[in-house]
């Protein structure tokens, strides 16, 4: 009798294992699904709204992808297909609505300028390819431009990324700026452009902002001497 | 009454003191540039209605010429004339002569394998007529030499380094003359 209800719990074991198992993962993918669709509607609206209030008349789609990061040999779809898609590494940094406006917006103004141009656009993407350095520079002042008439707040950009970019020794060589030359270059189009946003700083008690103003003294105060003296002339930040 | 007197006095001491004070966070240039002045927000285009699309092009051109992307910067004050009358149900909109203010954007310097400089010109404002009803920019390019720097470049690829030479040929400079008609676009029923 004990050997046949031995037998019993081992064959039931067996078979229910299995399934409770697969209950529970499919509970747990559930979940998973649940949370990235919070997030692609999230990235969906920030983005469209971004879209709409620049009156950007060409489709771009996003879409959230929440693998760690973008494989290096795998093809910039902004440029391609212009669907932007948001990586769960870059997400990771994302506090508030301006800095995933700020994130958007660099990414929009590279898939719009693919729309322009000789050969449907293909040229425009092959000279973005050709000259990363010069257009890394150049989507960061658009996107605070987008961001600003978005009604997102600027100082984003610089929260964003500021704790998202590592800062290389040097980029003479590189295909990609110095972090601290970008966020100089980003500071300083927003002290010309939009001043209220510096004077009115929602961020300024930020710790990342605060990081920045730590960071970036010397680069403020090549600004600082340019404003004073009235120059015109671009400065070198490093 | 006399411990009380010196409490109080400590405190102010201790507040009055900056060696006492929490260290506030500050940003020069911001303090001595900025906070005196007068600024208003920027133009915010969050009330959009996109239900009527006609648009209607307006021809315009720089008032004073610019030579190069090097002789101008960004956030400089330019203005344009409109060259052809505009109107929109009996009304007339622009009329030939008319001054368009507008600023210079962002300015792309020329670069490697034949890139041009461009100029972006935005924020073009007119009396009567609503940010959100005109276009947001328009760019003008310097000579496009990228159309036979690629294809070189990829015929010289099997000489190596060849190929590479063609690096060094840069694009050409962003220049406007008052000859130039740029065109950009009035959306009436825009908000």
């Amino acid at each position: 009798m004990l050997k046949r209800i031995a037998k019993f719990i081992f064959t039931a074991t067996i078979i229910l294992f299995p399934l409770c198992c697969s209950a529970a993962d499919e509970n747990f993918r559930e979940e998973d699904l649940k949370r990235e669709n919070v997030i692609q509607t999230k990235i969906s609206n920030t983005g469209v709204s971004i879209l709409n209030s620049n009156k950007i008349d060409e489709r771009i789609s996003f879409a959230y992808d929440k693998t760690e990061a973008k494989e290096k040999l795998k093809l910039d779809k902004a440029l391609l297909t212009r669907q932007i898609i948001i990586y769960g590494y870059d997400y990771k940094f994302i506090e508030d609505d301006n800095e995933l406006a700020a994130m958007l917006s660099r990414r929009i103004a590279e898939g719009y300028r693919s729309y322009s141009g000789a050969f449907n656009g293909r040229l425009s993407s092959l000279k973005m390819k050709a000259a990363p350095k010069k257009y890394q520079l150049v989507f960061d002042k658009i996107a605070v431009d987008y961001m600003v008439r978005a009604g997102y707040n600027p100082i984003a950009m610089i929260t964003f990324i500021n704790k998202s970019c590592p800062q290389k020794r040097n980029d003479t060589i590189s295909h990609e700026n110095l972090t601290s030359k970008r966020l100089a270059e980003i500071y300083e189009y927003i002290y010309t452009k939009y001043p209220y946003y510096l004077k009115n700083n929602d961020y300024f008690n930020n710790v990342h902002y605060q990081n920045f103003l730590l960071t970036s003294a010397e680069n403020r105060k090549l600004l600082q001497n340019k404003i004073k003296s009235g120059s015109k002339e671009k400065l070198k930040y490093e | 009454m006399n411990k009380m007197f010196i409490l109080l006095t400590a405190i102010l001491i201790c507040a009055i003191n900056p060696a006492f004070s929490i260290q506030v966070p500050y940003d020069e240039l911001v303090e001595t540039t900025l906070m005196d002045k007068q600024i208003e927000k920027p133009y915010e285009h969050i009330g959009y209605n996109y239900r009527n699309n006609i648009k209607i092009p307006v021809k315009i051109s720089i008032t004073e010429k610019i030579k190069s992307e090097a002789d101008i910067y960004e956030g400089q004050s330019v203005c344009f004339a409109v060259q052809e009358k505009v109107s929109y149900k009996g009304k007339t909109k622009f009329k030939k002569g008319d001054i368009i203010n507008a600023r210079v954007g962002t300015i792309i310097t020329s670069g490697m394998n034949g890139i041009p400089a461009s100029i972006i010109f935005e924020n073009f404002e007119k009396a009567g007529i609503e940010p959100g009803q005109i276009s947001n920019n328009v760019e003008v390019f310097g000579q496009d030499r990228t159309y036979f720097v690629f294809p070189l470049k990829w015929a010289l690829t099997f000489l190596p380094p060849t190929g590479s030479l063609t690096n060094f040929i840069k694009g050409g400079h962003a220049k406007i003359s008052p000859n130039k008609v740029l065109t950009i676009y009035y959306y009436p029923e825009w908000l």
